[in-house]
Formats: structure tokens, C-alpha cells, sequence
């Protein structure tokens, strides 16, 4: 693990079935914004339940260095899976009072506040993603996992989680998403791991991973580093999370 | 708020919201309660006394109390693992065990509603409509008494506790609703028939019948009938008891409520690593 990492991998594989999702994965996570990406089935999510311990690797080591707060990690699944029947307020007032933390802060941050006499049910899939994002960030963890927080999220909500990321992305916290939306992880992340068939295909800081492949932009990147055509929300072929590497 | 008691409450809090915002659950309230009343009022109605009640409820008792305690612990904690929930709640300050604890106890609450209830309120009825003698409050032998109903119903609740305890161990170690359906429906039934054809079955291969109070006080059921015999229905025309030995049947209620709930938290606990481990010896083979 390097001196600033948050949380690593090292040799972590993975398998389902017997057939391995991942394969070989060693990163360090740095703080800041950090992305993955690869095609379906490249192991992104499976990487990001690894880092968030939700699963165990086959063989393999994870980990995730001390947090001076309550909460270590903040993770949000790729289904966001709160209970129906609770207000989106109640919702949040639960994981609050697991980790002494205001939640109408976090509705706010998010932008909820109106939302928040809202059964969970009732909120668009849009809404209740950012509900997801406020719970992972609330009690102020050191690492945030989201897999996929802007998924089914329009233009304009895509923008606000990508900030909301961005803005808990400081003072050495370390958030790791996945989007589909190339060009906000080309403005907001500050490094790239890009999956395929269950390993790493490339990874480092942004900025530097653009000038070895002589690309102008992450889209470029994946094509230069993946092949294909890169997925958009119409054609969700591609995933992207953040990780740096080691 | 802080530490794992402040975690085990929140817990509690939600689960126990959860419960009393099901409709379903105040429905199955109602149900027991017209199924119970139907008893008692096809066994000849309060006027019989409380002892006559507690003989027509006592075997309806031991397959129904199950079943609802089922209804209620079956999805208890397989909701947060199959949602995806409960790896969200594990990145928070709340331990297993805490979490377990804390679920099982607002499932307890719920069936103390649910099942406590009906019952609370057809003991009512008998009481309203009960022949003057079984007014007296006896503390003796060979009077009815409303007493006698309490204990009935002290009896109900660990036994109904036992079966939550098993459903909430079925609900930890089941991966989908059906695999739970199926594993719930498999244990109420093993719980229901098993003890007493093991009994039977011991009987014929030579065991002593004085043996027979001892093997029945090992299951739930059979320790609960036990106790209902000895200390409610038999206080009242079998002074003597000998029924089952009291200490040894409230042991094996215990034991069937706190060895599940155990096994709850280390399945949740251990369950990734054995998954992990298993697919290791897949991928091994694969390779």
C-alpha cells in the first residue's frame, strides 16, 4: 500500500460459479476522485463489493486503512436498496443515528430537502440514487464507494452527483464511482482504472494515462485501452469507476 | 449515540416501525383471532370455563403459533441480504450481533401483538361469558380460574418465541424468498410432527414410556404441551402432574430460541467467508 492509500487490493481475484470475475486486481486507492472503467461483465461492481467488504475475495487480500471516525466506509450498491414504507427523511435519520450525524444535512447536500416527507417508494429512481449517495457520505468516511450513482439520473442530476462527489472528495477522502457518463468522469476524476475481461488494462492518474495512450479524453482512453464503442445510458456497454494503481 | 447498544436500539427502532407499518401482519392478527374464537365457540363457547378453552385451543395452538411466528420471522433478515441493505449497514459502527439482536427483538415485540393479542382478547371473552364458578380466582386444584388462562398464555409466548427463532435462522441462512418459503414450511413441519413421531418411534424401538415426558420435553412443541399439561390443564384434574419435568422443558424453550438466534449471527457473520472459501474450491477445480 502507498504511503497516502486509503484502501488496496492486493492479488484479489474473484470467482462465481468457478469462473473468475476478477482476476489478479492489485490498486491502491488514493484520496480523490477516482474511476473504473470497462465493459459489462468486466468486473466493476464485483471490484467495488470487494473495496466496500461486502463480499470476500477467492484468494487475495483487501484493505482498508484505519478511519479516525465512526464509519470507515460509505457505500452505495449499484441497487440502491432502501426499505419501502419509510419516508426518505426516516431513511436517512436511521443510518444518522448509527454514526451521531445530522440528516437533514445530508438531505440537503444532496439536494432532498423537499424530498424529505417523502416515502422512499414514491421518489423517482433519479432521487432515491441521490437518497444513496447521501447515506454513503453521511458520518464523514475516509473512502466512498458508489457504484453507479448516476445511472437512470438525468443530465442534470448526473451533474449534481458527479459534484457532490467531487465535493466530499477532499480533505483526503477517497470516493471511487462508477458512471457511464464518460465526459463527467473526464471533468471530475482524478484517476482512472480501466477493466477488462476481469483485470486491469490500465490505470493511474488521468492526466497521465491521457499523455502514454496520446488521447485528448477518457472516451478516446477507452476506446484506445477497451476497444468498442463506449456505452451511454441508451447502451449501458460500458461502466466507469475509479481507482488509482499502484 | 454510540457503541453497540446505541446500534442493537436503532435497529430495533426500524425493524420494529417495519413490523407495525405491515398491514399484512395486522391482518394475520385478525385471522388468529376469529380462528381462536371459532374454537372456542365451536367447543361449546366461554360459558364451558377457561380449562375447557385452553383443552380445544391447545393443539390448534401448537400449529397455528408456529405458523404465524413464521409468517413474521421468515423474511426477517433475508429483506436486508437480499436488498443489498445489509452491506450498507455492515460499513456502519453496528455489530452481527447487535444487528440480530436487535431485529429478533422487534419480531418478538410484533408477535407478542400479533399472537398475544387474539389470545388476550378470546381469554377476555371466556371471562365475560364464563359460568359464575369460573369467576373464582383459584389457587388450588379442581376449580377453573382465570389464572390459569395467564399461564397458558406465559407458555405461548416462549414457545411462539422459539419458532420466530427458527424462522429468523432460516431467513439468515436462505438465499432467495422461495428458499425460505420452502425451508420454513420443511422446519414448522419437522417442529410440528417430528418430536412427537421420534417419541413414537422411540417407543416401538424400546425405550421406556417413562422416558417418553424427558424425549418430548426436547422439542418445542413437546415441552410446551408439557407445561401447559402440568401446570394449567392438569392442575385441574391431575393434581399430581408428572407430566413433563418444568425446568427441563422451559431449558429446551430456551435453548430453541437463543441456539437459532445464534445461529443467525454466525451465518451472516461467516457466510461471505464461506462463500468465498467454496468458490475457491470451484475455481480450483475449474482450473
Amino acid at each position: 500500500m502507498i504511503d497516502d492509500a486509503v484502501a488496496s487490493l492486493s492479488g484479489v481475484s474473484r470467482t462465481y460459479g468457478g469462473i473468475a470475475v476478477l482476476d489478479s486486481v492489485t490498486l491502491d486507492v488514493s484520496p480523490g476522485v477516482t474511476a473504473v472503467v470497462g465493459p459489462n461483465g468486466s468486473g466493476k461492481s464485483t471490484l467495488l463489493r470487494l473495496l466496500a467488504g461486502a463480499a470476500e475475495p477467492t484468494t487475495g487480500a483487501v484493505s482498508v486503512a484505519d478511519s479516525p471516525g465512526p464509519k470507515p466506509i460509505g457505500y452505495l450498491p449499484q441497487r440502491v436498496p432502501f426499505r419501502d414504507g419509510f419516508t426518505a427523511s426516516e431513511t436517512l435519520a436511521f443510518y444518522a443515528r448509527l454514526v451521531d450525524a445530522d440528516p437533514e444535512a445530508a438531505l440537503e447536500r444532496v439536494g432532498l430537502s423537499d424530498a424529505a416527507d417523502r416515502p422512499v417508494e414514491a421518489l423517482s429512481g433519479g432521487m432515491r440514487r441521490l437518497l444513496g449517495i447521501a447515506q454513503a457520505t453521511i458520518g464523514d468516511p475516509p473512502l466512498i464507494i458508489l457504484d453507479e450513482p448516476t445511472s437512470g439520473l438525468d443530465p442534470g442530476m448526473r451533474e449534481r452527483a458527479f459534484r457532490t462527489a467531487t465535493r466530499v472528495a477532499t480533505d483526503g477522502t477517497a470516493v471511487v464511482l462508477s458512471s457511464h457518463d464518460l465526459d463527467l468522469v473526464d471533468d471530475h476524476a482524478d484517476s482512472l482504472v480501466l477493466l477488462a475481461g476481469g483485470q486491469v488494462a490500465a490505470a493511474g492518474s488521468r492526466g497521465e494515462l491521457l499523455a502514454d495512450y496520446d488521447v485528448a479524453s477518457v472516451d478516446e482512453l477507452y476506446r484506445a485501452v477497451v476497444g468498442g464503442s463506449v456505452a451511454t445510458d441508451e447502451s449501458p456497454a460500458v461502466h466507469v469507476t475509479g481507482v488509482s494503481n499502484r | 449515540m454510540r457503541g453497540s447498544l446505541a446500534g442493537l436500539t436503532t435497529i430495533f427502532r426500524r425493524e420494529l416501525a417495519t413490523v407495525f407499518r405491515t398491514p399484512g401482519y395486522g391482518v394475520l392478527g385478525v385471522g388468529l383471532l376469529a380462528l381462536l374464537a371459532g374454537i372456542v365457540v365451536v367447543g361449546g363457547g366461554g360459558a364451558t370455563g377457561f380449562v375447557p378453552a385452553i383443552v380445544d385451543l391447545l393443539l390448534p395452538t401448537e400449529v397455528v403459533v408456529p405458523l404465524v411466528a413464521f409468517v413474521l420471522g421468515y423474511r426477517a433478515l433475508l429483506t436486508d441480504t437480499e436488498s443489498g441493505e445489509f452491506a450498507v449497514i455492515r460499513t456502519y459502527p453496528v455489530g452481527i450481533g447487535g444487528y440480530v439482536l436487535g431485529v429478533v427483538l422487534a419480531r418478538v415485540v410484533g408477535l407478542l401483538v400479533v399472537v398475544g393479542a387474539p389470545y388476550v382478547l378470546v381469554g377476555a371473552g371466556v371471562w365475560l361469558t364464563a359460568a359464575p364458578d369460573t369467576g373464582i380466582f383459584a389457587t388450588h386444584s379442581g376449580v377453573d380460574s382465570p389464572w390459569l388462562y395467564v399461564r397458558f398464555l406465559a407458555f405461548v409466548v416462549p414457545f411462539a418465541a422459539t419458532y420466530l427463532a427458527l424462522a429468523t435462522a432460516v431467513s439468515a441462512i436462505a438465499a432467495s424468498r422461495r428458499a425460505a418459503i420452502a425451508l420454513g414450511v420443511l422446519t414448522v413441519v419437522l417442529g410440528v410432527l417430528g418430536g412427537d413421531l421420534a417419541a413414537v418411534g422411540s417407543l416401538t424401538g424400546g425405550t421406556s414410556p417413562e422416558a417418553i415426558s424427558g424425549l418430548l420435553a426436547r422439542t418445542p412443541n413437546g415441552a410446551f404441551r408439557g407445561l401447559v399439561f402440568e401446570h394449567v390443564v392438569g392442575v385441574a384434574f391431575a393434581p399430581e402432574g408428572g407430566f413433563i419435568a418444568t425446568g427441563r422443558a422451559l431449558a429446551s424453550l430456551t435453548a430453541w430460541t437463543v441456539v437459532p438466534t445464534a445461529l443467525s449471527a454466525a451465518a451472516l457473520a461467516y457466510g461471505r467467508r464461506l462463500d468465498a472459501f467454496l468458490e475457491g474450491i470451484r475455481a480450483s477445480r475449474r482450473g
